[in-house]
């Protein structure tokens, strides 16, 4: 290393006192961002000093502003060369990096700043910004100390360094600084909202402290002085806190919440728990206190619906038939549509199941008997009672795949009120159950031309085609909401962050055989997460200023783990199936290849078109811009040269991208089974035999018989018994360990198989699994295709998704029986269209598609809101 | 449904929430100098799975808010403003856009002194219309022209807090 700092200043860099001048001039020109004026100091202290390091950076950079980011670079890079112990040099070169978001490499830069000017107050406030980014807490404690010894009076830098500590786990230091510095505020305003939340911050730490007493004498004395101006948060602290004492007025302090907002579950919890109550695991001892506790809360406010809900969720036998009798009486007569999916949770037990059925049932009955005596008047019930109750009935079939059942009472319904688009909503939901997808798609268009001006039915509308493959008819559905002057529906959705959308559309381009565009979006969901995660950088400083601090704990714990979120993970788990096919079968991605551009001598005259229009555009843009204002740092996005994804597909290591999709993902989802799947799919292609065996054993963790699980374990044993040479020490041992675990050493794999097969002989998925090792153990074709067909015996649970996958696998071992697969599942899956032929499915799609569009007149006028 | 105030972790859920059911939406980073900023007056409605299925999106427009740091009108007085709000169609007629109001009113009235809050509607929104008008309480103010992006009329609409 060499010496902290230069003694003295380098030759080169010194400048005669009036190029010195202009140099200053220089900087303030930047900071002030006069980026021409700027450029031309500096061209004229260069014009006689051309090697002058400090001034060769700052042209760089303000050519950088200019959008000049090659040249900029350049300069920038000779200047480090000429200067590499001015922290000017290094500090213009630490923004670049920041700019290209390089965070990492930013922060060493902003680190050799610092060694040749320690003191530097932009450039240490710069480096905790960043060593924050990267939870580089330690260093982050040092930063806001030197920060701090420079400017004691500016109040956020204690603020800062408090935080700092907390972050860093001293929660002790982080104390002694808040206590010091409140010591020190002489005038704080009137009912200030950042000193409040300062506060609560303050206190929050006592908390975790456990110093309860002197944090519930502190949100006492400030909550009576009303320094502390939020007053739910007040009553929350000191439910907390009292809760945690033990103390005898927690319980009052919870009513108190309950009252304030009856419809917050949370409360309710706590105070039951502060009874030693877990409502999420009530007992047989419990269940009687919890619900009279319950029934209390009910029995102060009719007008509540919480308790009455929450009472549903524990109460068994009895209490559970009185309390569900009155809510859904309640519910059905207020025309509540959400009933069944307020209800469906409690569906895990058969008895309620059961209970609820009855009485809707007896709703409906009620009504058909009261028609058909309307002299009788042994009933009071109204054609909204006789509807709802069917809509209820309707989704509980549905649910429960009984479809017949399910469409009679739809049909019932549609007749009593045609006009009502939650019908032909819940009609789609069942015939995409049910394998109609195209069905599906038609009657959710049904249902959005009742109500035109509802976004969500058309999102159904859109999300409907596309599970259905009519990819290019869903865009036209979702452009009826999107930004006009976007380029596409999809990529106003992709720029809104709609990763919901994104996904079903990559996943529809899958089905249809377009892996390459499938890929395309899920790496544009990547990006939505990479930019969430970007999105922070400005709150570090930010929330410092508003205080908002509790808040900004919450935002870095989210963002720490936010690729755990399901939809990065199904991106991820997508993306890498993808890149296992095309690892283990290239041509997938040379026919896609040669298809593309045979395509593209047809399209070519097309393109070229709107390629003239766009270039006019851009340019006309480009006029009004003039090249001379500011552009920031940031590179601009550079344009796409392969929007379908065919030159990504074509990539030459499938197995690494793959294992970077998902790379960020398996240690916060420890027990997603499709993470655990793929990164066994993945880690076993590219060797790496421990990882793929610590996969299988994190899933086996989970569900110990899933029939993925079956296939890997042997796949796993299989190859690692035909490897050459051994796996080096201590893995090879931890390998062989677990796996013997997993499947003991002396069970061959014929028997380990046919052992799973008698275990799960009625479970369509596991026989598919079964077959799939019988042929990786070398079976002839016969005998895998004579076990497949026991899929479709009447006792077994067979579902659309397995059977179309084992028609694919059918498929690919070029069996002579697949037709007969195919019609043996058309008949059974009676209302399906999944498993007609193709001629067929053309017409299906024709239906699906013919729609005649209303016009904007006839929108219904339907509530939508409330 | 639960209805509590919203955190950082609701943020993503809101987001969706918003992408099914109106047409104006807002990235990630929108919602979160929200949250940074206001951090007790958004509130969410979830379902017993925990999902998202309601929320209001709400600020204060304070003297900071001014456009190029003008200062205050005279008569200026902070109030609250509801950015966003909306139920999943699968969960209304429940009353929630009315709790979720009511709680995020309550924290703008004690936590800002906020005087009475504003928000706007298309004008072509019948049933949003009637629900801020009829249920809960709104009148309309005034009415900005090509105010959204797509050209529609908004109307701009106060409830005082004021007791």
């Amino acid at each position: 290393m060499p010496p902290a700092a230069a003694p003295t200043t380098p030759q080169n860099r010194v400048l005669p006192a009036k190029d010195r001048k202009a140099f200053t001039e220089l900087l303030s020109q930047y900071e002030s961002r006069q980026l021409t004026k700027g450029r031309k100091t500096a061209d004229q202290i260069l014009k006689k000093f051309p090697n002058h390091g400090e001034t060769l950076c700052m042209k760089g950079l303000i050519l950088v502003h200019l959008g000049m980011r090659e040249e900029g670079v350049e300069l920038v890079k000779k200047g480090m060369k000429s200067d590499l112990t001015s922290h000017i040099c290094w500090h213009v070169f630490a923004l670049i990096q920041k700019g290209e978001h390089n965070y990492e490499e930013a922060l060493k830069s902003y680190t050799q700043a610092l060694r040749f000017d320690k003191d530097n107050a932009n450039i240490l406030r710069d480096a905790a910004l960043l060593q924050t980014h990267l939870r580089y807490f330690d260093a982050l404690v040092e930063s806001r100390i030197a920060i701090l010894k420079q400017r004691p009076h500016v109040r956020h830098n204690w603020v800062a360094l408090a935080v700092a500590y907390q972050l860093n786990g001293d929660l002790a230091e982080a104390k002694k600084v808040l206590e010091g510095y409140e010591r020190c505020l002489k005038y704080v305003p009137e009912h200030d909202f950042e000193h409040s939340e300062l506060l609560l911050y303050h206190i929050r730490i006592l908390e975790a402290l456990g110093e309860y007493s002197e944090a519930l004498s502190m949100l006492n004395t400030h909550s009576k002085s009303r320094s502390i101006v939020d007053r739910v948060g007040v009553m929350e602290y000191r439910a907390r806190i009292l809760s945690a004492q033990k103390s005898d007025e927690a319980a009052n302090a919870w009513k108190d919440l309950i009252a304030h907002n009856p419809d917050c579950y949370s409360y309710y919890k706590s105070y039951l728990a502060n009874q030693g109550i877990d409502f999420d695991h009530i007992t047989d001892e419990n269940r009687k206190q919890a619900v009279d506790t319950m029934k209390q809360f009910r029995d102060q406010d009719s007008q509540v619906t919480a308790p009455r809900r929450l009472i549903l969720t524990i109460a068994t036998g009895h209490d559970f038939k009185e309390s569900a009798l009155s809510y859904v009486t309640t519910a059905v007569a207020k025309g509540i549509p959400s009933l069944f999916s307020d209800m469906k949770s409690l569906y895990g037990d058969p008895f309620k199941q059961q209970v609820l059925e009855e009485y809707l049932e007896d709703i409906r009955d009620g009504y058909i008997a009261q028609q058909k005596q309307p002299s009788s008047k042994i009933t009071d019930l109204s054609p909204a009672n006789y509807l709802w109750a069917l809509y209820y009935l309707a989704q509980h079939f549905s649910y429960l795949a009984q479809y017949d059942k399910a469409l009679e009472a739809l049909d019932a319904a549609i007749k009593h009120t045609p006009t009502l688009p939650e019908l032909y909503m819940c009609k789609a939901r069942l015939l995409k159950r049910a394998g109609d997808l195209y069905g599906a798609a038609r009657v959710m268009h049904e249902a959005r031309k009742l109500d035109g001006q509802d976004r969500f039915i058309n999102t159904k509308c859109g999300k409907y085609r596309l599970r259905a493959g009519l990819i290019e008819e869903a865009s036209e559905a979702f452009g009826r909401f999107t930004k006009k002057d976007a380029v596409s529906p999809m990529a106003d959705l992709e720029d809104m962050q709609s990763w919901h959308h994104i996904l079903e559309e990559g996943d529809a381009h899958q089905r249809n055989g377009k892996p390459n565009i499938a890929l395309k979006r899920y790496y544009a969901v990547e990006k939505m997460f990479d930019q969430y995660d970007e999105d922070q950088y400005d709150f570090h400083g930010y929330s410092l200023r508003k205080t908002t601090l509790n808040s900004y704990n919450d935002l870095l714990k989210w963002e720490d783990s936010v690729r755990s979120h399901r939809a990065f993970i199904h991106a991820a788990v997508s993306a890498a199936r993808i890149w296992v096919a095309v690892h283990d079968d290239p041509s997938i991605a040379a026919t896609l290849q040669d298809e593309a551009s045979a395509a593209e001598a047809d399209k070519k005259a097309k393109k070229k078109a709107k390629k003239a229009a766009l270039k006019d555009k851009e340019e006309d843009s480009k006029k009004g811009s003039s090249g001379l204002e500011d552009k920031g740092l940031e590179p601009p996005t550079p344009k796409d040269d392969d929007p379908e994804g065919i030159k990504l597909l074509a990539s030459s290591d499938p197995l690494e991208r793959a294992a970077k999709f998902l790379r960020r993902i398996a240690e916060h989802t420890p027990r997603n089974l499709d993470v655990c799947f793929a990164d066994f799919d993945v880690a076993i292609r590219r060797k790496k035999y421990l990882q793929a065996v610590q996969a299988l054993a994190r899933a086996r963790a989970v569900d110990p018989a899933h029939p993925e699980l079956h296939v890997r374990i042997v796949d796993l044993r299989k190859t690692v018994s035909s490897l050459s040479g051994s796996i080096p020490e201590p893995s090879g041992s931890v390998l062989t360990g677990t796996l013997a675990d997993i499947l003991p050493e002396e069970v061959s794999l014929e028997t380990y198989n046919s052992q799973y097969l008698q275990q799960h002989s009625q479970s369509g998925a596991a026989i598919f699994a079964v077959a799939r090792v019988y042929r990786r153990l070398g079976s002839p074709r016969e005998e895998v295709e004579s076990l497949l067909f026991t899929a479709l015996g009447d006792q077994n649970e067979l579902s659309i998704k397995t059977a179309l996958e084992i028609i694919s696998f059918l498929r690919d071992i070029k069996s002579p029986r697949v037709e007969e697969f195919r019609v043996a599942c058309d008949t059974r899956f009676t209302l399906s269209t999944v498993f007609k032929n193709p001629e067929d499915l053309l017409v299906l799609r024709q239906l699906a598609i013919n729609t005649e569009e209303p016009a904007d007149s006839e929108k219904a006028d339907v509530e939508v809101v409330g | 449904m639960n209805v509590r105030a919203a955190t950082v972790d609701d943020l993503a859920g809101m987001q969706a929430c918003n992408l099914h059911n109106l047409p104006e939406n807002y990235t990630m980073k929108y919602y979160l100098y929200h949250a940074l900023t206001w951090p007790s007056l958004s509130y969410v409605a979830e379902d017993h799975k925990g999902r998202i299925v309601g929320y209001i999106l709400a600020k204060m427009e304070d003297f900071e808010e001014q456009p190029d740091g003008a200062p205050p009108a005279s008569d200026h007085v902070p109030h609250g403003h509801v950015t966003s709000i909306s139920v999943l169609r699968s969960y209304r007629r429940l009353g929630v856009a009315k709790k979720l109001m009511v709680q995020s009113q309550e924290a703008m009235a004690t936590v800002y002194h906020a005087a009475y809050v504003s928000l706007h509607v298309r004008k072509s929104n019948r049933a949003a219309l009637s629900l801020y008008r009829d249920t809960l309480g709104f009148t309309i103010k005034d009415s900005e022209a090509k105010y959204y992006a797509d050209g529609e009329d908004a109307y701009a609409m106060q409830l005082s807090l004021k007791p």
